[in-house]
């Protein structure tokens, strides 16, 4: 329940906005809900009147008058329920759509603020599906939702009013079948939540197997598996096949269901009518009009029911979606100082001081870690992996907090600086690049949109990518984006080091790739990282010989400790651990 | 429609009771209003026993209807899930018959999405066929019939109204199809964008972008906003429309009865019934317009499946190709291969013998050719000129079970299946028992981690493989590729995630065990071939050299290129 409540708030703070427009819809539901339940008054009245002239035709009476007078009020209450309802949809649309952007942008203008320990913690897929599945259950539930069931609603209410007001008796008959359609709906509804849920996961499995054996299919050819995979998916199609006949058996019974039942309800109302016509003594025109009217009101009282029931589900979607979004806004955010101190623009030294750090309580990865760098020194990081080099990195320029200790930037706490200040001294270069949708050169540019293209080109050269992107028919207006082939990794890591010196940070860090690179595009990388080192306080996680021959210190870490820092002679001559490793790692002869 | 066509056979009785009942609701509706009018005529005439027999008459047909519904679902439902189910197990077979090349050439991932999404679409797509689209026309003919037949006089405002709610479905239902597709496109924008934030955070906020990220995003966001408006606008208007036109021809049809009256007084009886055949005309064309609108993604799903079914497998082996024992020996004559939609060649004109139990190295730089070339031997591809032979045999003559057991190939990435170590190390040696595999982890040095196991080879592999390291996977992989004792044993760069030390104890288990196996080691680092009886060096798709470690470092201008950038050491 609290779910729902919650949701409830949720909905309310982005909907509460729109109160006049919700005036407006309701107004508009309000008259249109009033002149379509009286409408088929009227139609009544009309064919009441048609019975009588024709009756008075036979008389030889031909007066029309009567007659025409409720046509014409039958036309003008229909126009006006038409009205109504097109004023109510029409608002109802520009408010959920507007609702939902902000939604949407709310959503991803959070996800720019929260930590990066979310997104380390979090599956990207789950994240998306936010932006996705759970912004569509919620328009979806808004725009048809919201509408339908205060249309339904009010629909409801009316007609009950109205038929009451015509006749008690034919009243109660129309509305007596009622509970049995909706403990039917209600009943279907259950089943079909349970089965739909029985046939997620049947579906799931099925696409998880058939995702796995053919991103395989290498495997599966050169061992001639092929029958054998055939042999695992049929169970896994006939589970689904037997799933989604069931789900799709219940979910399928609920419409069919309650026409049958209005179809049914009818009848009953055209019988009894008839029988009330005949055995309560009323003239026959005003019977006509009576069975007429109620056939009217029994199959738009079992509108709504229909309605409300194929809308439930939705409407629990939403639910679920409101959750989930609020989950995100409920999510920390970074923080910083308010009134941040900042780095002046020269030359900076950093360190790390007796930095103790954990991604989880109880499991620190980090036990007292203390790295010097001097301005303009390059600090080389080795170890084995889960050592906690990427740990020191993320540290660095505040993607997590120490637990105890510091990190500071020529003597200041990086956390007493903006987080702007800090993020534009230091610079990264990312094992794995990244490339934006856009063009190369809003890529390069991506740090300093302001730059001159000169500038751009000037990085690029740096970088040693530009002669790569002057072969390509656009040069630097290709369209790529992070999937497409156009760049190899080792192209993708030089467009992320020019991007890198356009934005000219004092403090730098390096995570070097180590992924298969051929070659020149390798010796390429080589010499940008030099170029790009230089002038600059630098840290880098190597895992090339030269990289660490070329710093000025070496620190190996090995399981959160700095167990050796010196140069390379000095650590060699040590005999410890990285002479061990050097000699292990880099021999191969 | 020739993807549905074969599965139709196997569903003749449940589509005929399907399709039967469906006529049977429509013909429960379509008679309802004709019952109405004969009460209300008998109300008219005061004949009470003739209202009550008509009652229970309109009673029973409603419960027929209703229970036909009933029956309409339940037959549909098995129906359509039967024959996506079979759609879906024919497109599977088929893809098994694919050559590796078919498989790249859709890509994996593309061929996952046809056998799910739009299975999916085509599922639902035959669910609404049986329960809605094939009672469309009948609904539609047999309404239309009726309401002539009841009023014939009033034909024109049936025919004008036809004319309305057509050009209104038209007019709407179109635009909106186009409305969709752009909105389609955009709502993967917002996904594609919030995608590369979430890849990409830590680029986003080192380089303090957060805003710029939001500006970009919002234009898109805004841009769907108004598309979902747009569509939005189109309902509001389209709703009240139909709810217009339905209620004119209803005003108009009781005005002009009050005229037809003066000469057929049964007229008046028949009002009634002639407006619910009004409105069912109206129904039916809002409901097949819906119906064609949503069913145009299926189509398209349709297509798709049609495409995979229609593809013919490029690599086929040959049914009479008698089995025999291959030996070890490979040999490449003349061999030139593409890719397919490339112009220029992987391999060129390349040719050598191997003798079987040799070791042979094949190096050179990224895009050389080399995976290519290892590919041809297990005949992942055929060569477009020139043969590849396996024992002797000319590939494109070879036994396919032969070829198998012969050769075994362990490929780059690791990849293996969710399910027990037994069970993927069993897809090497379907008889495996646990001798076989112990003596094959020993060689591949995963015994090692294997022992620590507390259940050993049926220790569980998750999905993805996510609790086994890279190294791990590698040696699981490696132990798969030698269980079978091959002939011919192809190691595409698959050791590169081992750390010098436990790459060269499988080296020399390799040596030892699998003395006359052939076997090829594809490598980025000099250092796994240097032992190798042969390295053959590839540049640019040619073969530019062969020879020992030794002698291409003497006389190998590549060679010596790469080992150069590949030892740091020196330069010390």
């Amino acid at each position: 329940m609290s779910d729902v409540t919650r949701s409830m708030r949720f909905f309310y703070h982005y909907l509460k906005r729109y109160k006049i427009s919700f005036l407006i819809i309701t107004i508009g539901i309000i008259i249109g809900t009033y002149f379509q339940v009286k409408a088929p008054i009227f139609m009544g009245k009309a064919i009441t009147a048609l019975a009588k002239y024709v009756f008075g035709l036979m008389h030889g009476v031909d007066d029309k008058g009567n007659f025409v007078h409720f046509i014409w009020l039958l036309v003008i209450y229909f126009i006006l329920g038409a009205v109504g309802t097109f004023i109510s949809t029409i608002v109802v649309t520009y408010v959920t759509g507007n609702a939902t952007n902000r939604m949407r942008r709310g959503l991803f203008a959070k996800l720019q603020r929260m930590t990066i320990r979310f997104f380390d913690s979090h599956q990207d897929g789950d994240v998306l599906s936010r932006f996705t599945s759970d912004l569509d259950n919620i328009s979806n539930a808004l725009n048809q939702a919201l509408a339908q069931i205060m249309t339904n609603a009010a629909m409801m209410v009316g007609i009950l009013i109205v038929m009451f007001q015509q006749n008690v008796k034919m009243a109660w008959v129309t509305i007596a079948s009622a509970p049995v359609a909706i403990l039917l709906a209600a009943f279907l509804i259950r089943q079909t939540r349970k089965y739909t849920d029985i046939q997620q996961d049947a579906v799931g499995s099925l696409n998880g197997y058939v995702n796995e054996q053919i991103s395989g299919q290498k495997i599966i050819i050169t061992n001639g598996l092929q029958q054998d995979s055939i042999d695992g998916f049929l169970p896994h199609n006939k589970e689904v096949k037997d799933a989604t006949t069931t789900a799709q058996t219940y979910s399928g019974m609920l419409f069919p269901l309650m026409q049958g039942m209005s179809l049914v309800n009818t009848a009953i109302v055209i019988f009894f009518g008839s029988w009330l016509a005949l055995n309560s003594g009323m003239g026959r025109a005003a019977a006509l009009g009576l069975v007429v009217v109620f056939v009217q009101y029994s199959q738009q009282f079992y509108q709504p029911i229909t309605q409300v029931s194929t809308l439930y589900s939705m409407f629990q979607l939403a639910v679920t979606g409101a959750r989930r979004l609020n989950q995100m806004f409920d999510e920390p955010e970074e923080t910083q100082p308010e009134q941040g101190l900042t780095i002046p623009d020269k030359l900076t030294g950093a360190a790390l001081k007796d930095v103790r750090f954990s991604y989880n309580e109880g499991r620190e990865i980090l036990h007292g870690v203390s790295i010097d760098v001097e301005p303009g020194h390059m600090v080389a990081l080795v170890g084995p992996t889960g050592s906690g080099k990427t740990t020191v990195m993320n540290l660095l320029n505040r993607f997590y907090d120490v637990d105890s200790g510091a990190v500071t930037i020529d003597d200041t706490d990086v956390r007493e600086l903006g987080l702007k200040q800090l993020r534009d001294h230091v610079g990264i270069v990312l094992q794995d690049s990244v490339l934006f949708s856009g063009t190369i050169g809003f890529n390069i540019k991506y740090g300093r949109p302001e730059a001159s293209d000169d500038e751009m080109i000037a990085a690029a050269k740096q970088a040693n990518i530009h002669d790569f992107i002057m072969t390509l028919d656009d040069g630097y207006d290709t369209k790529v984006t992070d999937e497409n082939a156009i760049f190899s990794t080792g192209q993708k890591q030089l467009i992320s080091i020019a991007r890198t010196i356009l934005t000219n940070p004092s403090l730098l860090i390096l995570d070097e790739a180590t992924s298969n690179v051929d070659t020149v595009t390798e010796s390429r990388i080589q010499k940008a990282m030099d170029t790009v080192v230089q002038g600059r306080t630098s840290f880098v996680i190597a895992h090339r010989l030269k990289t660490i021959l070329n710093a000025d210190k070496i620190v190996v870490l090995k399981d959160g400790n700095v167990i050796e820092q010196g140069t390379h002679q000095e650590l060699l001559a040590a005999h410890g651990f990285y002479s061990e490793l050097y000699h292990n790692q880099f021999v191969f002869e | 429609m020739s993807v549905i066509k074969p599965h139709l056979r196997r569903y003749a009785w449940g589509s005929f009771w399907a399709i039967l009942s469906a006529v049977i609701i429509a013909g429960a509706s379509l008679w309802q209003p004709k019952l109405l009018q004969k009460v209300i005529n008998a109300i008219l005439a005061g004949n009470n026993d003739k209202v009550m027999s008509l009652g229970i008459d309109l009673v029973i047909i409603a419960v027929i209807g209703l229970i036909a519904g009933v029956l309409n679902t339940i037959f549909a439902a098995k129906v359509s899930m039967g024959m996506a189910a079979d759609i879906r197990e024919a497109a599977y077979r088929k893809i098994q018959t694919f050559s590796f090349g078919n498989v790249e050439r859709f890509s994996a991932g593309n061929l996952v999405v046809r056998l799910t999404n739009d299975i999916t679409q085509i599922q639902t797509l035959l669910m609404n066929v049986f329960q809605m689209l094939i009672r469309v026309p009948i609904m539609f003919v047999g309404a239309l019939i009726l309401a002539l037949n009841t009023i014939p006089q009033l034909w024109w405002i049936i025919v004008i109204q036809i004319v309305l709610v057509v050009g209104v479905v038209t007019g709407t239902f179109g635009r909106m199809g186009k409305r969709f597709g752009l909105m389609q496109h955009l709502i993967d924008r917002v996904n594609e964008l919030a995608k590369e934030n979430l890849a990409g955070v830590r680029v986003v906020k080192s380089f303090n972008q957060e805003t710029n990220e939001q500006k970009r995003f919002n234009k898109v966001s805004d841009d769907l906003n108004d598309q979902n408006i747009a569509v939005g606008i189109i309902f509001s208007i389209i709703i009240p429309a139909f709810m217009l036109i339905g209620s004119l021809a209803v005003a108009s049809a009781i005005y002009f009865t009050g005229d037809i009256a003066k000469t057929h007084p049964g007229a008046v009886a028949a009002i009634a019934s002639f407006i619910n055949y009004l409105m069912q005309i109206m129904f039916a064309i809002i409901n097949g317009g819906m119906m064609l609108t949503f069913s145009a993604r299926a189509m398209v799903s349709l297509g798709r499946l049609n495409e995979i079914m229609q593809t013919t497998p490029d690599v086929t082996y040959k049914a009479d190709a008698p089995a025999s024992e291959l030996t070890g020996s490979v040999n490449f004559d003349h061999v030139s291969f593409t890719y397919e939609g490339d112009d220029q060649p992987t391999l060129k004109d390349v040719s050598f013998n191997v003798q079987p139990g040799e070791m042979i190295g094949i190096v050179g730089a990224t895009g050389s050719g080399k995976s290519t070339l290892a590919q041809l031997i297990p005949r992942l591809f055929d060569p477009q000129s020139g043969t590849v032979s396996v024992g002797g045999t000319d590939l494109r003559d070879v036994n396919e079970r032969s070829l198998r057991k012969a050769v075994a190939f362990v490929l780059q990435r690791a990849i293996l299946f969710s399910g027990t170590i037994a069970q993927n190390l069993q897809q090497g040696l379907k008889s495996a028992d646990e001798k076989d595999m112990d003596r094959a982890s020993r060689i591949a040095q995963a015994s090692e981690f294997i022992d620590r196991l507390p259940e050993r080879y049926d220790a569980a592999i998750e999905e993805r493989s996510s609790n086994f390291s890279g190294g791990q996977k590698q040696r699981l992989s490696i132990t798969r590729g030698v269980i079978g004792q091959p002939k011919i044993l192809i190691l595409d760069d698959s050791t590169s995630a081992l750390d010098a030390e436990s790459e060269k104890l499988v080296q020399e288990a390799l040596n030892d065990e699998l003395k006359g196996t052939t076997t090829f080691v594809i490598a980025e680092k000099i250092s796994s071939v240097v032992h190798a009886d042969r390295i053959l060096v590839l540049d640019q798709g040619q073969l530019v050299g062969e020879g020992t470690h030794q002698e291409l470092v003497k006389s190998n201008a590549v060679y010596q290129e790469i080992y150069h950038t590949q030892k740091g050491k020196e330069e010390a």
